[in-house]
C-alpha cells in the first residue's frame, strides 16, 4: 500500500464518524483499466474538499458516503485522475485511461519511498520487467548499459563469477568499489548475485551523496536498492519461465598450431624475409624441424582444445496471491552451465518466500527468505599458462604420435643430435618415449628440446597441468529478514527490521604431482578454506508522512541500526600430497598441514534521520544526517557524522509552464552531501595482532601486518551534484543530464613503508582525490499506437579523476604489477590520475630478421621495441618512462530499443565503453614456450644497448613498454531478443493467461579496438599478489574469453 | 495485545543493542604488546632466516663463476653492467632484504623485552648474522636496533657505513651472543662457537686477520666439532646437524617460508628450475682434479655442449635441506685463509698453514697441499681454490671473491667494483623517498 493511500484511508476511517451527515447516501461501483477491461484494485477515490474517501478493493469494486453536488476524485498511479460530479446516481463505473505524462512513479530511497517527481537526488531506476526481460543468468549482466553512471565490466569472464559494479568515480584508489546491496531494506552480506532476476520488482541506484548519505558509512560507493516481488490480493497466480542457452568464445584463431606455424616459417622462408635468421641454422635441422611442425599427427592449438562450446539451462517457477489481509509472493530456481572453457561450470538452486500481512488495524508483519546453494567450478590451471602451450602436439598421445616422436626422434639422431629422451625432468609420467601408450598425456619433452627437436622448455604438457587439478567453490546462502509495523497514529508509523543472513562458501583446491614437470612434492597443494559469515541485523525507524492543505507534502523518518558481522572459518593448507591415491587429508602427514583460523567480529551502530518537504509538487527540499560508528577503526577515531542535503524545483509545474505541452518538464535539482567508507578495512587492521605460525624450532609468533593506529578513520567521500531533467511533447522525449564532482578525504590507502619496520605497507588515512562526471540520459517514446510502439533509451557518462594530495608525498611509491615482473609501471601521484600505466615509448617493434632463429618464434614477433631515450641521457631506465595508458575510459555510455507490433516484441542493449586501456599481457605468452631469442650479435655487435643500423635503443616488450598497451574500447550488443505473446483467447483455452516465447542473442555483435589481440578486453587481472586496488587496475591475463550466446525461452502465466 | 506487540517491538530492539559493541577484539588472537614469554618471538626470529637461502645461494655461486642462468632475465647475474639485475628485485633481493629485517625486528623484540639471558644471546646471534648477511649483499645498509619502530623515523631509514655497523652491532652482538650462550649445541640453535664462528668470519671480512685468527682457532679447535668422514654425508638429510656443522638455518617440508621460493636452493643448483637446466659452469668442472672426490657431485649430462647439474643436495628431499650458514671445513679453510695473512708474508709457513688443509684434502681423495705453494700469494690461491672446491654451491664463492680481492682474477674480467654489491630493492628507495638510496651503478 503506498503511503499517501494509506493516510488517505486513514483519515477517512477517522473522520467518517464525524461527518456522517444527513445528506449523505452510498454510490457503488466498479473501477476498470480502459487498456485492457481488467478491474483495477487499490484506486483512491476521494470527495474533494473533504476528507471522505476509500480504495477500490481487488475485485475493482467500492462503495462510498457522498451527496449530490459531490465531486469524487479518482486516482491510480499510471492513470490519468479523473474527477466526476456526483448527480444523484447510485452507481458509478469509471474507466481509467493510461496516461504516460501523469505516471508519477513511487521510487524506493533509503529507508522509505519517494514519488519520482518529488526526488531531489541521483536516482536510476529499472524495473524488474526490464530485468527479467533481457534472462540474464545474472542480475547485474541485466543491468550492463542501462543505466548512466554505473559501470558493469565483466573483469574476470567466468560463470558465477562477480563483474566489478562501479557506480560513478571509484571512491577509493586501493579498496573495492562495489556499492551496498540493500535487499527489501536488509544490507546484505552477499554480491548483487544473490538475489534471482525473476524475483526482482524493481532495482533503484542511489548515485549521489545526498541519496546515499542516509547510508553514511556505506555509501560511498552508491547503493543498490533491490525491491523483491510480493503477492497481490485475488487469485493465485502462477508464473514459468525456462531458457536454455549455447555460448562460445566471440573471437577464434588467435593461437596458431604446429602445421600452421611451420607453413607460416616456410613461406617465410621462401619468400626471403628470414635469410638471415636461419642463416646459422643447419640447413638439414632446419628442413627437419619445419617439416616436423607440418607432419605432426593430432598437433592441435591449446584454444582449440582450451575452450568449447558452453551451455545453460534455466528453470524457475513462482506463485503469488493473497488476501485482503495477507500475500505471499514464492518461487525456486535452477540453473546449470557449463563454461566455454573445459572444467568451467555454475550449477545453482534458489528459493525465496516473501509474505506480508496484517495484524488487525495497526500492525504489519512480514518475513522474507531468500537462499540459494551453489557450485562454481573454476579453470585449475593458470589460463596464461596453458594457453601458452605448444601447438605442435596433440594433448592424448594416439598411436600416431607416437609413431610419429619416435620416428622424429630418430632423425634427430641421424642429424647427430641427443635422443629425445635426455629431455626427460623427472616428471609422473613415461621416463621415455619408447614407453609411451596412445592416451598418455603429452608433455613437451617427447617432441624433443630447443636443441634436437621441436619442443622448448621442457614442461609439463597442458593435460598433466589440467588433469592433475581440481578448483572449486560450493556457496549456502541464505538471508532471513523480518519485520512488524505498527501505526501510532495516522501517518506515523514505527517499524522494527530484524533479520539475519548466512553465507558459507566452501574453496577446494587441488594440485597433484603430475602438474609440475619435475614431480616435486612441495609443488603440490591440497587446499580447503571454510568460510561462514553471517550478519545480524536490528533496525528501528519511525516514519512520518502527511499532506497538508493539499501543498504541504511533509514526510520524515529516524532511526538506528545495529548490524554486526561474524566471520568463522578455517583454512587447510596441505602440501607434500601422495601421488597415486585419492586427494585425502587424511593422507597427508600432519606436519604437511596448514591450519589457521578467521574468529572475527565487526559491529556497526547507526542513528539516522531524513525529513523532506514539497510545497506544492513546485519546490522540493530534502535533508538527511547519519552518525555511524564501526569497530574497525582506531579506538580514537570510530564515530563519523555523514549530513546531506538537497533542493529541487519542478520549474514546469510554475504556472509559466503549466500545461504547455511541447515543454512538459523542467526540473532542477541540487544536491551535496557526505559519505563514509570503510574501503578496503579488515575487521582489525588498527590492531597489531602476532600471528602464530610453526616453525622449526616450535611456535612461533610471526611479525604483526598491521601496525597499531588508534586514529585509522572513517574516509569521507564529499559529493556535490547537479541535475536538469526536461521533458518535450508530454513527456514523449526526455532529457536528463547531471554533473557531479566528489571529494575523498582522509582516503585510506595501503602506504608502502620501508621493510625495515617489518611490514611492506601499513594502513593509514592519507590523501585526498577528486572526481567529476557527466552524465546524460534520453527517452524517447518514438512511436506509440495500437499497434506498433517504440521505445528507445540512451545514456553517457564520463568519469575524471585526480589524485590531489598525499599526506607530505608527492606519489605513492611506482609499483609495477602485472605477472612475473611484466606488467606497467603503475604510477599515483598528486595531479594526476589514479592508476596511471608509465613505461618506454616504443618505436617500431625490432625485426624478424634480427631473431637468432625465426623458425623458432611463432607470431612473427620478435618480442622487443626500439625505444626512445626521453631524456636524451643515454641510457635507458624508468626516467624515460611516459604515461603509456589508462584503464578508466573517457566515457561509457548504453543505448537501449523495445518495440512491439502486435504480438511482437523486439529489444535490442547496446553498450560500449571508449578510451580505456589495458596493459595485455597474454601476447608474450601466447607460443614463449617455442623459445627464440634475438641475435645480438647481428643487432648490436658493439652491445652499448643500441642497434647497429639504427641507432636506436631496444627493449624487451615485457619490460614496462607501451608495446603492450591495448585499446580496451568497445562497443556489443549486448541484448537482443524476439519475443512472441500467444494471443490470450487462444492460450486461455490451455487454461493459461499468458504464453510468450523468445529468442535472444547476447554479444551477437562485439567491436573490439582494432589493436586489441586477446579473447577479451573487459578482462582485468585482480588476483595477483601486490593487487592493490584502482592504483594498480588495467592489466590483462589470462582472462575467461568474451562469450556469445543464443538463447531460446519460454514464459509462461497462468 | 497491543501491549505484547509493543513489547516485543520494543525488546527486538534492545536485544541485539546489547550485543553491539565497537571494542572488538579477536578471542583466538594476541595482540603484539600482550606477550610474557618470548620463545615465539625468538623462533620466529630463526624461522626468517629461511627466506634468506636462496638468495644468499644464488648471489654466492650464480654470480660467481661456479653457477650460470640460461633464460633470461636470470641471465643478468652474469651480466657486470647496466642496471638491469633490478629486475631480479622480487625473487631475489627483495625476500633475502624483507625477511632479514623482520628477522632483526623479531630478534630486537626478544632482546628489548624477555629477560632470559640464553633467549637474548640467541637474538643477538641473529640480529649479527642477519646484519652481516645484509652487509655481504648490499654493502652500507639500515640499522634498526628498536622492537617497535616508526615508519617516519628516517634515522633508521639511512644507510650506515658498513665498518660502523660491524663495530657497533655486529661486534658488540656476537660478543654478547658468546657470553650469554653455551658451547653445547641444542637443537641446531645458536652456541657459543657459532657466535665466536661468524665472529671469526666478520673479523676476516674486514681485514682484521689477527681478531679474526683468534676466534676461528678457537672453533677450529673445539672438540666438539669434526669433519665428516664422507663429504657428501655433510649434506644428506638423513645426517643434519652432524658434528661438521657449527650453525645451519634448518628447513623443512611442512615449514614454507614466506616467499615459498626463498628456500628452494636446491633445484636451482640441481637443473630443477627451467631458468638454469644445467647450472654448473663448465670451467669449473674442469677446474677439479680428475681425482677429487667432491666432483662427483657434478652431474655431467652432455660432454659437448656441456650441460651438467649438481648433485650436492638431493632433489627427492630437497624440501629438508638445511642451509648450511657456517661449517667446521669453512672455519679450517678461513683460517688458514687469515693465518697466511697474518704470518706468511714470506712464506715461512706455507707449509705448516697448507698441511691445516690436509683432513679436508684427504676426505676428497686427494694428497696435502703442503709444498705445493711457498709464497703468500701462491698460497693464498691455493686456499681460495680449496675454498672453492669445498664449498661450492653453499653461497660463498662471490664473497670470497670479494672477501680476498680476487674479482677480476678469478672471474677472467675487470668488474666496475659498483657491481661487487647488488641492487637494494628499489622499493625500499621509493618507499623512503630515496631516504634509503640505491647502490651506484643500478
Amino acid at each position: 500500500m503506498r503511503l499517501k493511500f494509506r493516510v488517505t484511508l486513514l483519515l477517512a476511517m477517522l473522520m467518517n464518524v464525524c461527518l456522517y451527515a444527513q445528506d449523505n447516501y452510498t454510490l457503488k461501483g466498479k473501477v476498470m483499466s480502459q487498456t485492457d477491461n481488467e478491474a483495477l484494485p487499490g484506486v483512491s477515490i476521494r470527495v474533494q474538499n473533504t476528507s471522505t474517501g476509500t480504495e477500490t478493493d481487488f475485485d475493482g469494486n467500492y462503495t462510498i458516503q457522498v451527496k449530490s453536488g459531490s465531486v469524487l476524485e479518482f486516482a491510480y498511479l499510471g492513470y490519468a485522475t479523473q474527477t466526476v460530479t456526483i448527480t444523484d446516481q447510485k452507481t458509478l463505473n469509471i474507466s481509467m485511461v493510461e496516461d504516460a505524462s501523469e505516471l508519477d512513479e513511487i521510487v524506493v530511497v533509503g529507508y522509505g519511498t519517494r514519488k519520482k517527481s518529488h526526488l531531489t537526488g541521483a536516482i536510476a531506476k529499472i524495473g524488474g520487467e526490464e530485468i527479467a526481460a533481457v534472462q540474464a543468468v545474472r542480475v547485474d549482466d541485466a543491468l550492463a548499459g542501462k543505466l548512466a553512471g554505473v559501470l558493469i565490466q565483466n573483469q574476470s569472464g567466468e560463470p558465477g563469477a562477480d563483474p566489478k559494479i562501479q557506480i560513478r568515480a571509484a571512491s577509493s584508489i586501493s579498496g573495492a568499489s562495489s556499492p551496498l546491496v540493500v535487499v527489501d531494506g536488509y544490507p546484505i552480506s552477499g554480491s548483487i548475485a544473490t538475489v534471482n532476476p525473476n524475483d526482482i520488482q524493481s532495482m533503484e541506484v542511489l548515485k549521489d551523496a545526498a541519496s546515499a548519505a542516509i547510508y553514511g558509512s556505506r555509501g560511498a560507493n552508491g547503493v543498490i536498492l533491490i525491491t523483491t516481488k510480493k503477492g497481490k490480493p485475488g487469485e493465485t497466480k502462477f508464473s514459468f519461465n525456462t531458457y536454455t542457452s549455447i555460448s562460445s568464445k566471440y573471437r577464434d584463431n588467435i593461437l596458431m598450431s604446429g602445421p600452421e606455424w611451420g607453413a607460416h616459417a616456410r613461406a617465410e622462408i621462401a619468400a626471403g624475409n628470414w635469410t638471415s635468421t636461419v642463416a646459422n641454422v643447419d640447413p638439414a635441422f632446419l628442413e627437419f624441424r619445419l617439416s616436423a611442425y607440418e607432419n605432426s599427427p593430432g598437433a592441435i592449438s591449446p584454444e582449440d582444445w582450451l575452450f568449447r562450446n558452453g551451455s545453460t539451462q534455466n528453470y524457475d517457477f513462482s506463485m503469488s496471491g493473497g488476501s485482503d489481509n495477507s500475500n505471499f509472493f514464492a518461487s525456486v530456481g535452477y540453473q546449470d552451465t557449463e563454461g566455454i572453457v573445459i572444467t568451467q561450470g555454475f550449477e545453482r538452486v534458489n528459493a525465496r518466500l516473501n509474505v506480508d500481512t496484517k495484524l488487525g488495524d495497526k500492525f504489519k508483519a512480514g518475513l522474507s527468505f531468500n537462499g540459494f546453494a551453489s557450485r562454481q567450478d573454476a579453470v585449475a590451471h593458470d589460463m596464461r599458462d596453458l594457453l601458452r602451450a605448444y601447438g605442435v602436439h596433440p594433448v592424448y598421445h594416439t598411436a600416431a604420435s607416437i609413431a610419429f616422436v619416435k620416428d622424429i626422434d630418430v632423425q634427430a639422431q641421424a642429424l647427430g643430435k641427443s635422443p629425445f629422451d635426455n629431455g626427460y625432468r623427472g616428471g609422473v609420467g613415461p621416463t621415455s618415449i619408447n614407453e609411451l601408450v596412445p592416451g598418455d598425456r603429452v608433455d613437451d619433452w617427447h617432441y624433443g628440446r630447443a636443441n634436437n627437436g621441436i619442443g622448448g622448455s621442457g614442461d609439463a604438457g597442458p593435460a598433466q597441468k589440467l588433469d592433475n587439478a581440481d578448483l572449486y567453490r560450493r556457496t549456502y546462502y541464505a538471508n532471513l529478514n523480518s519485520y512488524l509495523q505498527y501505526e501510532i497514529i495516522e501517518g506515523l508509523n514505527i517499524k522494527t527490521v530484524l533479520g539475519g543472513d548466512f553465507n558459507n562458501t566452501y574453496d577446494y583446491y587441488w594440485q597433484g604431482l603430475g602438474a609440475d614437470s619435475r614431480a616435486r612434492t612441495d609443488q603440490t597443494d591440497l587446499d580447503q578454506t571454510d568460510l561462514t559469515r553471517t550478519s545480524i541485523l536490528s533496525e528501528t525507524t519511525l516514519s512520518f508522512s502527511k499532506v497538508i492543505n493539499d501543498v504541504h507534502d511533509i514526510s520524515a523518518v529516524a532511526g538506528v541500526e545495529f548490524q554486526n558481522n561474524y566471520f568463522r572459518g578455517t583454512a587447510l593448507r596441505g602440501t607434500n600430497v601422495p601421488y597415486g591415491l585419492p586427494a585425502n587429508f587424511g593422507s597427508l602427514a600432519p606436519s604437511d598441514v596448514l591450519t589457521s583460523e578467521r574468529r572475527e567480529t565487526r559491529s556497526r551502530r547507526s542513528v539516522f534521520g531524513r525529513v523532506n518537504y514539497a510545497y506544492d509538487d513546485k519546490y522540493l527540499v530534502s535533508a538527511s544526517i547519519r552518525r555511524d560508528g564501526d569497530s574497525r577503526f582506531g579506538a580514537n577515531k570510530r564515530y563519523a557524522t555523514f549530513p546531506a542535503v538537497s533542493l529541487g524545483w519542478n520549474a514546469h509545474n510554475e504556472d509559466f509552464l503549466k500545461g504547455n505541452d511541447f515543454f512538459s518538464k523542467l526540473k532542477l535539482r541540487v544536491s551535496t552531501g557526505s559519505l563514509g567508507t570503510t574501503s578496503f578495512l579488515g575487521s582489525y587492521q588498527s590492531l597489531s595482532l602476532l600471528d602464530p605460525y610453526t616453525t622449526l624450532n616450535g611456535l612461533g609468533f610471526l611479525i604483526p601486518s598491521d601496525v597499531e593506529n588508534s586514529d585509522l578513520t572513517w574516509q569521507t567521500n564529499k559529493e556535490t551534484n547537479y541535475g536538469i531533467d526536461l521533458g518535450f511533447l508530454n513527456n514523449r522525449f526526455t532529457l536528463g543530464i547531471d554533473y557531479y564532482t566528489s571529494d575523498i578525504e582522509n582516503m585510506l590507502i595501503r602506504q608502502s613503508v620501508t621493510e625495515i619496520i617489518g611490514t611492506p605497507s601499513i594502513v593509514l588515512n592519507v590523501g585526498d582525490a577528486r572526481s567529476s562526471g557527466l552524465e546524460f540520459e534520453l527517452g524517447a517514446s518514438v512511436i506509440r499506437n495500437d499497434d506498433f510502439t517504440w521505445d528507445l533509451n540512451a545514456n553517457l557518462s564520463t568519469v575524471q579523476t585526480e589524485i590531489t594530495k598525499l599526506g607530505g608525498l608527492d606519489a605513492l611509491p611506482n609499483q609495477v604489477y602485472g605477472q612475473s615482473g611484466r606488467g606497467p609501471q603503475f604510477r599515483n601521484y598528486v595531479g594526476g590520475e589514479i592508476g596511471e600505466m608509465w613505461g618506454l615509448e616504443t618505436i617500431g617493434d625490432v625485426e624478424m630478421k634480427y631473431i637468432l632463429d625465426g623458425s623458432r618464434h611463432p607470431n612473427s614477433q620478435t618480442g622487443e621495441s626500439y625505444v626512445v631515450d626521453q631524456n636524451g641521457d643515454g641510457q635507458i631506465n624508468s626516467d624515460d618512462y611516459v604515461k603509456i595508458g589508462q584503464n578508466t575510459p573517457d566515457f561509457y555510455w548504453g543505448l537501449s530499443s523495445s518495440m512491439s507490433y502486435k504480438d511482437f516484441d523486439l529489444s535490442m542493449q547496446f553498450q560500449g565503453s571508449q578510451g580505456g586501456e589495458v596493459y595485455n599481457i597474454d601476447p608474450l605468452y601466447y607460443g614463449s614456450q617455442w623459445g627464440g631469442r634475438l641475435d645480438y650479435a647481428s643487432l648490436d655487435a658493439d652491445g652499448d644497448g643500441k642497434a647497429d643500423h639504427n641507432g636506436h635503443f631496444y627493449e624487451r616488450n615485457r619490460n614496462q613498454t607501451d608495446a603492450m598497451i591495448q585499446d580496451a574500447s568497445y562497443i556489443a550488443l549486448r541484448n537482443l531478443t524476439i519475443g512472441y505473446t500467444m494471443k490470450p483467447d487462444l492460450v486461455s483455452k490451455i487454461g493459461v493467461n499468458s504464453l510468450r516465447i523468445y529468442g535472444a542473442a547476447t554479444n551477437l555483435l562485439y567491436i573490439m579496438g582494432s589493436d586489441y589481440t586477446s579473447y577479451n578486453p573487459e578482462g582485468v587481472e585482480t588476483t595477483n599478489s601486490g593487487f592493490a586496488g584502482p592504483t594498480t587496475y588495467g592489466v590483462q591475463v589470462g582472462a575467461s574469453p568474451l562469450v556469445r550466446s543464443f538463447t531460446l525461452g519460454l514464459n509462461v502465466n497462468f | 495485545m497491543k501491549k505484547i506487540f509493543l513489547l516485543v517491538l520494543v525488546s527486538m530492539l534492545f536485544v541485539t543493542a546489547c550485543d553491539n559493541d565497537l571494542n572488538q577484539f579477536p578471542p583466538n588472537e594476541l595482540s603484539a604488546g600482550s606477550l610474557e614469554d618470548y620463545e615465539g618471538v625468538l623462533n620466529a626470529a630463526y624461522y626468517y632466516q629461511l627466506g634468506s637461502a636462496t638468495s644468499m645461494a644464488i648471489m654466492g655461486d650464480f654470480r660467481a663463476d661456479n653457477a650460470f642462468m640460461f633464460e633470461p632475465p636470470y641471465t643478468e647475474f652474469d651480466i657486470f653492467s647496466g642496471t638491469n639485475l633490478k629486475s631480479q628485485e622480487d625473487q631475489f633481493f627483495r625476500p633475502f632484504y624483507s625477511q632479514l629485517y623482520k628477522s632483526i625486528l623479531s630478534a630486537n623484540n626478544v632482546i628489548e623485552n624477555s629477560t632470559n639471558a640464553t633467549q637474548v644471546g640467541e637474538a643477538k646471534f641473529l640480529r649479527a648474522l642477519s646484519y652481516y648477511k645484509l652487509i655481504l649483499a648490499f654493502g652500507d645498509v639500515s640499522v634498526n636496533l628498536s622492537a617497535t619502530p616508526s615508519s617516519t623515523d628516517t634515522s633508521i631509514q639511512v644507510r650506515q657505513p658498513k665498518a660502523d655497523v660491524y663495530n657497533n652491532v655486529v661486534i658488540p652482538d656476537l660478543q654478547d651472543a658468546m657470553t650469554a650462550l653455551s658451547a653445547t649445541i641444542t637443537n641446531g640453535r645458536a652456541s657459543k662457537f657459532a657466535a665466536q664462528a661468524l665472529l671469526g668470519k666478520v673479523y676476516a671480512t674486514m681485514g682484521d686477520y689477527t681478531n679474526a685468527e683468534t676466534n676461528l682457532a678457537a672453533v677450529a679447535s673445539a672438540a666438539q666439532f669434526s669433519l665428516q668422514s664422507t663429504y657428501g654425508d655433510v649434506f644428506s638429510t638423513s645426517n643434519e646437524l652432524s658434528s661438521e656443522i657449527i650453525f645451519a638455518t634448518r628447513r623443512s617440508s611442512s615449514v614454507v617460508d614466506e616467499y615459498t621460493y626463498a628456500s628452494e636452493f636446491p633445484g636451482w643448483f640441481g637443473g630443477n628450475d627451467s631458468k638454469s637446466d644445467y647450472p654448473v659452469t663448465e670451467e669449473f668442472y674442469l677446474a677439479f682434479d680428475a681425482s677429487d672426490t667432491r666432483r662427483n657431485l657434478i652431474n655431467v649430462v652432455s660432454a659437448s655442449p656441456f650441460q651438467a647439474t649438481s648433485t650436492k643436495y638431493s632433489l627427492a628431499t630437497s624440501t629438508d635441506q638445511d642451509w648450511i650458514e657456517i661449517r667446521l671445513a669453512d672455519v679450517i679453510l678461513l683460517l688458514a685463509e687469515v693465518r697466511n695473512e697474518t704470518s706468511n708474508a714470506d712464506g715461512s709457513q706455507s707449509a705448516s698453514i697448507l698441511a691445516s688443509l690436509n683432513g679436508i684434502r684427504t676426505r676428497a681423495g686427494l694428497g696435502s697441499l703442503s709444498g705445493t705453494a711457498t709464497t703468500q700469494a701462491t698460497v693464498k690461491q691455493a686456499i681460495l681454490d680449496e675454498r672453492r672446491f669445498e664449498l661450492a654451491f653453499e653461497g660463498q664463492r662471490w664473497f670470497d671473491l670479494i672477501r680476498t680481492g680476487t674479482v677480476n682474477a678469478e672471474m677472467g674480467q675487470t668488474i666496475d667494483t659498483n657491481y661487487y654489491v647488488f641492487p637494494v630493492p628499489q622499493s625500499e628507495v621509493n618507499a623512503t623517498n630515496g631516504v634509503i638510496t640505491q647502490n651506484a651503478g643500478y
